[in-house]
């Protein structure tokens, strides 16, 4: 019997681009198709990072809310102008103005899907696409994996799926997965894993195994017993069968809802009863009908995989000789992109481990993933890139064989090449190959390229970005724009320049990542003086044990904002220096609490 | 015929003085030895690149910075005050005129600044104004000067990370404040920066003193310490320091006759300030007694973009 996960990505279109554009998570996003007579229709929306309410530490509606499908009313297929009525009678007008509206692009969806469709073979080697659904509003959001034989080495089906999930929320991605005997049933458990945990419990999920999937607070994944699809997803809504408007209308009408009840109906009449798709889902659901799965095989990258005669032992091999084959591999995965005028963008590195070991010693291979900021057709600086993680890493203690693959590609810049050899670096590719370097040895986010962002409050006045977001060619590099009350569509550079830098000399060069509370001396002529929240610096504060006796001070820099945030930042700032002639920048708040936020060091 | 006479008259020729090169300095190795030698005391023949400081160049004996040298700027004064002393401050305006001056931006295509940030707490928007007010090399044609930032997280990464930037030709220059450096890692350092021409910019004494007995391969030690009060630094905007050349090799030099010297930092800018008056600046100013002067401070610059 063969087993099928189907991964489901809630909202892909509004994903991808936070994906893209991770400054997005704070507003509203819409991504909208623009249909005849003008009207913009909404795709898919969500809000990731909603400000939160005045009192309490949950946010309107938190990260669940892009799996919520009909979080605050607005579905897909309603006009923008309704959505928008309903945004703003749900989370107040001012969430409309900072709302980023987008053009929907099916084919960029696709081909970012499949993307993480070909990362996604690590876990099992045949991973496909749902077929697009002809009535729907959206594109496809579900990936099918066949994981028949594979759950074994990931320690059980349970811890499988859990896997996965986590894996792709370490990328930034949120899944919710399911297994189960048919695609059909797959699918329909990983759009219902919240529901699923009464309807398991009841089914008679004995394992322990599969008692772990179902726990209410890790709601993300379900695990259908074998066998079993049929009466455990018996209370499924009859939407969960993929029918289209019309069959579901049909149902509604005659107060069938869920599968069960599709299921108990004779199935002789069904056909002629019901839309014709009825039957087929229903019988691609139990099992009775094949259903395909298309691996999606536009753009197929170049892979290529060497296993040995036997289990090679890493004790007994030098690091030189694995990576002599490395470089082989990737030559072979290299040469054909060159010709085509592109260069790796990622590559995954597997090192099959040995099965032929006790069943327990069973595990995934190990798996080295490989990302540049530029496209590279450079073999060296690619190995130079696996040599480096491979240091870092576990390393199996025999491995069968190795498989790379290449995970994306993009256009390469193409150089003029010497008489011998390749071209000489030019100093930009050079700084590009740093950043490669550096990240993959401290980490994607740990090396970026900091940009001004037009924010009053200090800790939010720039942005981290990847050093490719530019390409390095880019002449010029605007402030990124957060959206302010008043649309946010005009873009002129002089107010980029006139509100993030408007006063540079009072910005100090370190900045704590948490400002940090003072105790504080302060002379007050009055009583009065004490209530007046503009009583001026004070004259001593302790930082630690350290006394700091205040000789000037210049200010206050009043910051008020943020409301959209949270609760309004309200700060007094001041440039002081010390007996010693030390700078810091310290700040009161509105209560007259005294911090500190940073040293010009 | 002609040309044999000519062949051997040259041959002739090429042998005394080989001979006489040979009486000299021993062989033709001992010569390229003797040459090598040279070059490296007198800093191999590297560029000199003006820092834009007049009195940090003044002080300096190359009379700016060397390309491929590595340079330690001791974060001096009370130690109460040490981390907010102004030392990153002037290591990262030199960093910027580094990345941004005409000769660096044209010819070498080295225009990257590499911060290697351990602890997390650089802030950006204190430097980018400064690179875009320098960056006018950019519109002649060279490249824009680009900030980099690398946040290691363990003390062997930030080595690996500062050594891996230094050994970058397109970097103009790293700027770190390390921890403790054993001598080895420095010394690798300073063959990365020979070798790339990268600049290397180190702030070092906090949070720790440095180690008495530490050695560095620094090629010049500038100690930098704020100067308290004064009405030469009532502006806000200006930082007034103090740099005295406190070692390297660089400091060997016994006709050097400046050691310490003054300078005033302009922070609207990066670069040295040149406001000889009093500017209004400084509303307050509390007395030994502790007592306001200038009275109540206006909120003279309300910043309430609240709406």
């Amino acid at each position: 019997m063969s087993r099928i996960m189907t991964v489901w990505l809630p909202r892909w279109p509004v994903q991808r681009r936070l994906l893209e554009r991770p400054e997005l998570r704070r507003q509203p996003v819409f991504v909208c198709r623009r249909e005849r007579r003008g009207v913009m229709t909404v795709v898919a929306w969500a809000w990731a990072a909603p400000p939160r309410r005045e009192g309490s530490s949950v946010p309107l509606s938190g990260g669940a809310s892009l799996s919520r499908t009909s979080l605050s009313g607005i579905q897909p297929g309603m006009s923008l102008a309704e959505a928008m009525a309903v945004l703003s009678l749900t989370h107040g007008s001012r969430a409309c103005h900072i709302a980023e509206v987008d053009q929907d692009d099916p084919v960029a969806d696709l081909t970012s899907l499949e993307k993480v469709a070909r990362y996604c073979r690590r876990f099992a080697p045949l991973v496909a696409i749902e077929k697009p659904s002809q009535h729907g509003h959206g594109g496809p959001e579900c990936l099918q994996i066949d994981v028949t034989g594979t759950a074994g080495f990931f320690g059980g089906e349970g811890p499988l799926v859990r896997t996965v999930v986590w894996t792709l929320a370490t990328r930034g991605i949120h899944a919710r997965a399911a297994i189960a005997d048919t695609p059909a049933a797959a699918w329909a458990a990983a759009r219902h894993t919240d529901s699923l945990h009464a309807a398991l419990a009841t089914a008679g999920a004995q394992s322990r195994q599969h008692r772990d999937g179902l726990r209410k607070r890790h709601c993300r994944w379900a695990v259908v017993p074998p066998g079993a699809h049929l009466q455990a997803l018996a209370e499924l809504p009859a939407t969960a069968l993929r029918l289209d408007t019309i069959a579901a209308t049909q149902l509604r009408d005659v107060g069938i809802e869920t599968i069960g009840g599709i299921a108990r109906l004779p199935r002789k009449s069904l056909a002629s009863r019901f839309e014709p798709q009825l039957l087929q889902r229903l019988t691609e659901f139990i099992g009775e009908r094949p259903e395909p799965l298309v691996v999606p095989c536009s753009g197929e990258l170049p892979t290529a995989s060497l296993a040995f005669d036997f289990p090679l032992l890493l004790r007994d091999t030098t690091q030189d000789d694995l990576v002599a084959v490395i470089e082989r591999l990737l030559h072979d995965c290299v040469t054909p992109l060159v010709a085509k005028g592109e260069g790796v963008m990622s590559l995954q590195v597997r090192l099959e481990r040995s099965q032929s070991a006790a069943p327990r010693e069973a595990c995934p291979p190990a798996i080295i993933d490989i990302g540049v900021f530029q496209p590279s057709s450079s073999a060296k600086h690619l190995t130079e890139l696996i040599k480096l993680r491979m240091a870092r890493m576990r390393m199996p203690r025999e491995i069968e064989g190795i498989t790379m693959e290449v995970v994306s590609v993009g256009k390469a810049e193409c150089r003029q090449r010497t008489l011998f050899g390749e071209a000489a670096e030019t100093s930009a590719a050079q700084v590009v190959m740093l950043m490669d370097r550096l990240s993959g040895r401290l980490g994607r986010g740990a090396v970026f390229e900091p940009r001004p962002v037009v924010d009053a409050q200090p800790e939010h006045a720039w942005a981290a970005v990847p050093p490719a977001a530019h390409g390095m060619k880019s002449r010029s590099k605007p402030a990124i724009k957060r959206p302010q009350r008043g649309g946010g569509r005009e873009n002129s550079p002089e107010v980029h320049r006139t509100a993030s830098m408007a006063a540079p000399q009072r910005r100090p060069i370190w900045l704590l990542p948490r400002p940090v509370r003072l105790e504080t001396v302060s002379v007050v002529g009055s009583a009065a003086d004490q209530v007046n929240a503009s009583s001026g610096p004070p004259v001593q504060f302790y930082s630690g044990d350290q006394r700091h006796e205040i000789v000037k001070a210049h200010g206050p820099e009043r910051i008020e904002t943020a409301w959209w945030r949270g609760p309004t930042v309200r700060r007094d700032y001041y440039v002081v220096e010390t007996s010693t002639g030390g700078r810091y920048w310290i700040f009161r708040q509105r209560r007259g609490e005294w911090f500190l936020h940073g040293t010009f060091s | 015929m002609v040309t044999q006479v000519r062949e051997q008259v040259r041959e002739q020729v090429l042998g005394q003085v080989l001979s006489q090169v040979r009486e000299y300095m021993g062989s033709a190795g001992g010569l390229l030895r003797q040459d090598s030698g040279w070059r490296q005391a007198e800093g191999g023949g590297r560029e000199t690149v003006a820092t834009g400081f007049s009195t940090l160049d003044r002080l300096l004996p190359a009379g700016g910075v060397r390309r491929g040298s590595l340079i330690e700027w001791l974060a001096g004064g009370d130690a109460a005050s040490a981390d907010a002393g102004g030392a990153i401050t002037l290591a990262c305006a030199v960093a910027c005129r580094l990345a941004t001056s005409r000769a660096q931006a044209v010819a070498s295509q080295a225009t990257t600044i590499v911060v290697v940030d351990r602890g997390q707490r650089f802030y950006p928007p204190a430097v980018l104004p400064w690179l875009e007010s320098q960056s006018d090399v950019a519109a002649k044609g060279g490249r824009m000067p680009q900030l980099m930032v690398a946040r290691p997280s363990r003390d062997d990464d930030e080595i690996w990370a500062i050594d891996q930037a230094l050994r970058c030709p397109g970097v103009a220059a790293v700027l770190a404040w390390p921890g403790r450096v054993h001598s080895t890692a420095m010394r690798r350092w300073q063959l990365a920066t020979r070798t790339s021409g990268a600049v290397g910019l180190l702030v070092r004494g906090f949070p720790g003193r440095l180690q008495a007995g530490e050695q560095t391969w620094a090629d010049a030690k500038v100690a930098v310490s704020p100067v308290a009060g004064g009405d030469s630094a009532a502006d806000p905007a200006v930082r007034r320091l103090r740099l005295s050349l406190a070692g390297g090799p660089w400091s060997g030099d016994e006709m050097l006759k400046e050691r310490s010297a003054e300078l005033l930092l302009d922070l609207t800018n990066g670069r040295e300030s040149t406001r000889r008056h009093r500017l209004p600046g400084w509303p307050g100013t509390l007395s030994a007694a502790g007592r306001l002067q200038g009275g109540r401070f206006p909120l003279e610059e309300a910043t309430c973009r609240a709406s």
